[in-house]
C-alpha cells in the first residue's frame, strides 16, 4: 500500500513485475490512521503491519527496518505455529 | 586562543547533529502490539477494493506501506 494513485501503481507493479494487487491510499486517510504518515514530504513512512484474524495488530516494522521482510515473515510463522497447536 | 576554537568547533557539532536530528523526525506510530488495526477500505490495481474487516475470521493480513511508487521500495 502507498499514497500513490491507483494508475501510478499499476505502472510501478508493470515495471517491477508485481503479480499481487497493491492498494492505494489516495487520500491518506489509512497512513494517518496508522500514524505513518509524513506530513512535511506528504506520503507515508515504511512500515509493515502483521494483522492476525481477530484483526489485532501482532507485528510492527517501522522505517529500514521495514525493507527487510525477514522479521514479519518470522511473527507470520509463529503466528501460523500458534495456531496448528491449539 | 586554540582552545576557544576547539570548544567553538565542537559546540557547532553538538548543535549541527541536535538540527540535523530535528530535520527529520522521526515518525512513530502511535500503535501497539495488542491494539485493534484500525479498518479501512482500498482500491487496489486489480480493479478491487478491499476492505480489512473483510478478512476477519478468515486471513492473516500482512498490510506493507512503502514510501512511493517508482522509488527503491
Amino acid at each position: 500500500m502507498s499514497v500513490d494513485s491507483v494508475p501510478a501503481n499499476r505502472e510501478f507493479a508493470k515495471q517491477i513485475g508485481i503479480t499481487f494487487p497493491l492498494l492505494s491510499d489516495f487520500k491518506r486517510t489509512v497512513v494517518k490512521d496508522y500514524g505513518v504518515f509524513n506530513e512535511e514530504q506528504g506520503f507515508g513512512n515504511r512500515a509493515t503491519f502483521l494483522i492476525d484474524k481477530e484483526g489485532i495488530i501482532r507485528h510492527i516494522d517501522e522505517g529500514n527496518v521495514a525493507i527487510d521482510p525477514s522479521t514479519v515473515v518470522e511473527a507470520c510463522n509463529v503466528l501460523q505455529r500458534k495456531k496448528t497447536s491449539q | 586562543m586554540y582552545r576557544r576554537s576547539l570548544i567553538s568547533l565542537l559546540l557547532l557539532a553538538v548543535l549541527s547533529v541536535v538540527v540535523l536530528a530535528q530535520q527529520t523526525p522521526p515518525v512513530k506510530t502511535h500503535l501497539k502490539v495488542g491494539d485493534t488495526a484500525p479498518d479501512f477500505t482500498l482500491r487496489a490495481t486489480d480493479g478491487k477494493t478491499y476492505k480489512l474487516s473483510d478478512f476477519k475470521g478468515k486471513k492473516n493480513v500482512v498490510l506493507a506501506i512503502y514510501v512511493l511508487a517508482f522509488t527503491g521500495g
